[in-house]
């Protein structure tokens, strides 16, 4: 009986058993396959009638998007679709493919690439006429020309660039706060009185001011600079050069913290201020971090003045909303987009339109901006705007790359002291000796359109002339 | 003098376990370092994460950080997403690599080791080379903005796991293949019954690679998804961190309670099969 049993359980283990693990088997294929049949079905083509908008935004703002683009639709006939995963190398694939997205993200650098490409629409072909177009600060447009005079960008956000101040710190040293008429001498003054040490021989507890070297750009306006938009060249005046000098007398005279010093330890701009580890903090201006993290009295000054100098305030509009060359209709294509920087709630109040009162909307969203002078410095930015200095926005895309990769670590080696200004301007020649043959190479491509051709024959012409004067 | 010479062994014995120990724990809590700072600001608020000197241990901690992490994108389909899609890159891969490694080990043919020389050297091919053609490629099948693009490739085998199954592969006695020859199994049977069976701990080795490769796979998503209902919790992670108006705010407490909970499996996956991952490992470099 029991050698039957033995017999019978040995048969249900080896027939019976498998049988079973065959059902769950197929069932979990089954499933699998079901769930796969969701995620793979077919592709998303363009549907004809909709714009695919490439947008860079989290889920938060897609979900506010999707739910207004049908009120959108139903008023506009026109339907966008979201693509929100964005990167370069995803629109680089896509455009390869002949499925670009009829509305991305470029930056100032890589659009005029994508234009000497023709893989940008001109948007003067279908803004004419469009009330639109009047609404938007005359420098959004400007900066968003090409060599070509062709438009190939809206600029979608701005922001401009200030002095975060503790007001505590300033009251306990009997030090007014800083308005729109102080200058950069005052603001030395200041960041000598407010900086903090238990005795001479140590480093300051709390240094007068902090200065990320990516603003240094910005002082340099201040200071007289001017550049031309995308240069090809590297060109450093002589105001610049005063600029650096005083930048690296900050830190000598610690009253700056030494910037690799700030690196190392991971600190974040916000931490600065609210660890009370700096007094004055140059920053973007809104910035959303410190408006969310700061919790002691802070307020918010100009950047100072250099004497002798007209008023030139940093204010970003380095990057965009471009339409594809390809895009099926371009007029609603163009709809589409109007609507994203003008109607779209997440971008309101936007920065770009002169019509729209960014300053209250933000007060709003923040009441701790009010009275903070962020009113006085949001206007002065479009005042005496003196546009985008920066590095990446300085120089052109045919040659940044090559410009930044030595410009860079030459001017890192400048800020930690390791080089001279003198160095930097060797580098700067150099630099630009090498960018012949970099323009030589670019103007072999096919695909460049004639009038971009014709601004690099013109811009190798003056590769042999002095980067600085 | 026997009795003193001993103790002096094992004292230096014991001084060395205590140093290398001491060596491995400094280094492992280098390594951890990270993970607890993540740890930490999973369960800090705004402030706490940027707070000096900073508290890695918070008097309350935020649990609802989690909540928030898995409400603030569809969490739940970007799991089910991912689940999907990595167990069938690891089933497939699985297959198809074990059967190229089979062929590679047990059978003879003409311009073999030829065929194994040009499998390895894709290995050397950088992605981004190979990233426009393939998507061209996808793009004319209609595959962009399917599942197709990130599991398909995985029937065709992965270079790296062919290597680390061949070289198991040949460790494992050619006896056994002829016995079963002598049984009447065929080719099949043999990487069937026989070879797949000893070659546990190198699949299970695989199967880890596999999984945690997949399961992290930022780019691949990134290039071929387009509408949110299809995307992996990778993309789902960067939705969190993108934004669109101002300048530079990171949730860092929530996006380091998602990362935490996508990380999960990870972790998971890997102690399960840590006895086999090492097994395999150690067993796949025993032959050249």
């Amino acid at each position: 009986m029991s050698r039957q049993f033995a017999y019978t359980e040995r048969r249900y283990h080896s027939v019976t058993l498998p049988a079973v693990r065959a059902k769950l088997f197929m069932l979990a294929f089954t499933g699998l396959l079901a769930h796969l049949q969701l995620g793979c079905g077919t592709g998303d083509q363009h549907a004809k009638g909709t714009v695919v908008y490439n947008c860079p935004a989290n889920a938060a703002e897609v979900a506010v998007l999707q739910k207004e683009i049908p009120r959108f639709a139903d008023t506009s006939g026109v339907n966008i679709t979201l693509h929100p995963f964005t990167g370069q190398e995803k629109l680089y694939a896509m455009m390869a493919a002949g499925q670009a997205p009829d509305i991305f993200y470029t930056s100032s650098t890589m659009r005029d690439q994508l234009a000497a490409e023709g893989r940008l629409l001109d948007l003067r072909k279908v803004s004419e006429g469009d009330p639109f177009v009047n609404r938007l600060w005359p420098h959004s447009r400007q900066n968003s020309l090409s060599p070509d005079s062709g438009w190939y960008g809206v600029g979608n956000w701005e922001f401009a660039c200030g002095v975060y101040y503790r007001k505590d710190f300033f009251d306990a040293a009997g030090i007014p706060y800083p308005d729109t008429s102080w200058t950069w001498e005052d603001c030395v003054t200041a960041a000598r009185a407010l900086t903090v040490r238990a005795n001479p021989s140590e480093q300051p507890s709390r240094y007068g001011i902090f200065i990320g070297s990516h603003f240094v750009e910005t002082l340099e306006l201040m200071r007289g600079s001017r550049f031309t938009p995308n240069a090809l060249t590297v060109t450093i005046p002589e105001s610049s050069l005063d600029v650096y000098r005083k930048y690296i007398a900050l830190m000598d005279e610690e009253l700056m913290p030494d910037i690799r010093r700030v690196q190392a330890m991971g600190m974040q701009a916000p931490q600065l201020l609210q660890t009370g580890r700096v007094a004055m903090l140059v920053e973007a201006v809104p910035h959303q971090t410190l408006m969310e993290t700061l919790t002691v009295p802070w307020g918010l000054a100009p950047l100072p003045r250099f004497a002798g100098h007209a008023p030139a305030y940093f204010r970003s509009a380095s990057g965009g909303l471009s339409i594809s060359a390809t895009t099926a209709n371009p007029s609603s294509t163009w709809k589409a987009l109007v609507w994203i920087i003008a109607g779209a709630s997440i971008y309101q109040p936007n920065p770009v339109l002169r019509d729209a009162d960014f300053v209250s909307g933000w007060e709003q969203r923040y009441p701790k901006l009010v009275g903070s002078g962020f009113r006085e410095v949001w206007d002065l930015s479009l005042k005496h705007n003196a546009g985008d200095p920066r590095f990446f926005v300085r120089y052109a895309s045919w040659t940044s790359g090559p410009i930044l990769e030595k410009l860079q670590p030459a001017l890192d080696r400048l800020w930690a002291r390791q080089s001279t200004v003198e160095d930097l301007l060797n580098t700067a020649h150099a630099i630009n000796a090498g960018l012949r043959a970099h323009l030589e190479e670019t103007l072999r491509h096919r695909t460049l359109q004639p009038a971009f051709r014709t601004h690099l024959e013109r811009a190798m012409e003056q590769l042999d002339e002095p980067a600085s004067h | 003098m026997a009795r003193g010479s001993s103790w002096q062994t094992m004292t230096v014995a014991t001084s060395r376990y205590v140093v290398a120990y001491g060596v491995l724990i400094l280094l492992s809590g280098v390594f951890l370092l990270p993970l607890l700072w993540m740890l930490s600001v999973s369960v800090q608020d705004v402030e706490g994460v940027f707070a000096q000197p900073f508290r890695w241990i918070p008097e309350q901690p935020r649990w609802e950080n989690f909540r928030e992490a898995v409400t603030m994108f569809p969490f739940g389909r970007y799991l089910a997403n991912t689940t999907i899609i990595t167990f069938s890159v690891v089933l497939l891969t699985l297959l198809s690599s074990s059967l190229v490694a089979y062929g590679f080990s047990r059978m003879r043919f003409r311009g073999r080791n030829l065929l194994f020389a040009l499998c390895l050297s894709t290995m050397m091919l950088p992605g981004q080379v190979t990233m426009i053609p393939l998507y061209v490629a996808f793009a004319r099948l209609g595959w962009v903005d399917t599942w197709y693009p990130l599991i398909v490739p995985a029937l065709f085998g992965s270079p790296f796991y062919i290597f680390l199954l061949r070289q198991f592969f040949l460790t494992i006695p050619r006896e056994y293949d002829e016995a079963a020859v002598l049984d009447g199994a065929g080719k099949l049977r043999i990487y069937w019954s026989i070879i797949l069976h000893l070659a546990r701990p190198a699949l299970a080795t695989v199967a880890l690679f596999s999984f945690v490769g997949t399961w992290n796979d930022f780019f691949g998503p990134l290039i071929y998804i387009n509408t949110p209902e299809k995307a992996t919790l990778t993309l789902g992670l960067q939705m969190l961190k993108s934004q669109i108006v101002g300048t530079g705010t990171v949730q860092w407490h929530i996006l380091m309670a998602a990362s935490l909970l996508v990380m999960l499996p990870n972790v998971v996956v890997f102690f399960l099969a840590q006895k086999h991952f090492v097994k395999g490992l150690q067993m796949g470099g025993l032959r050249g």
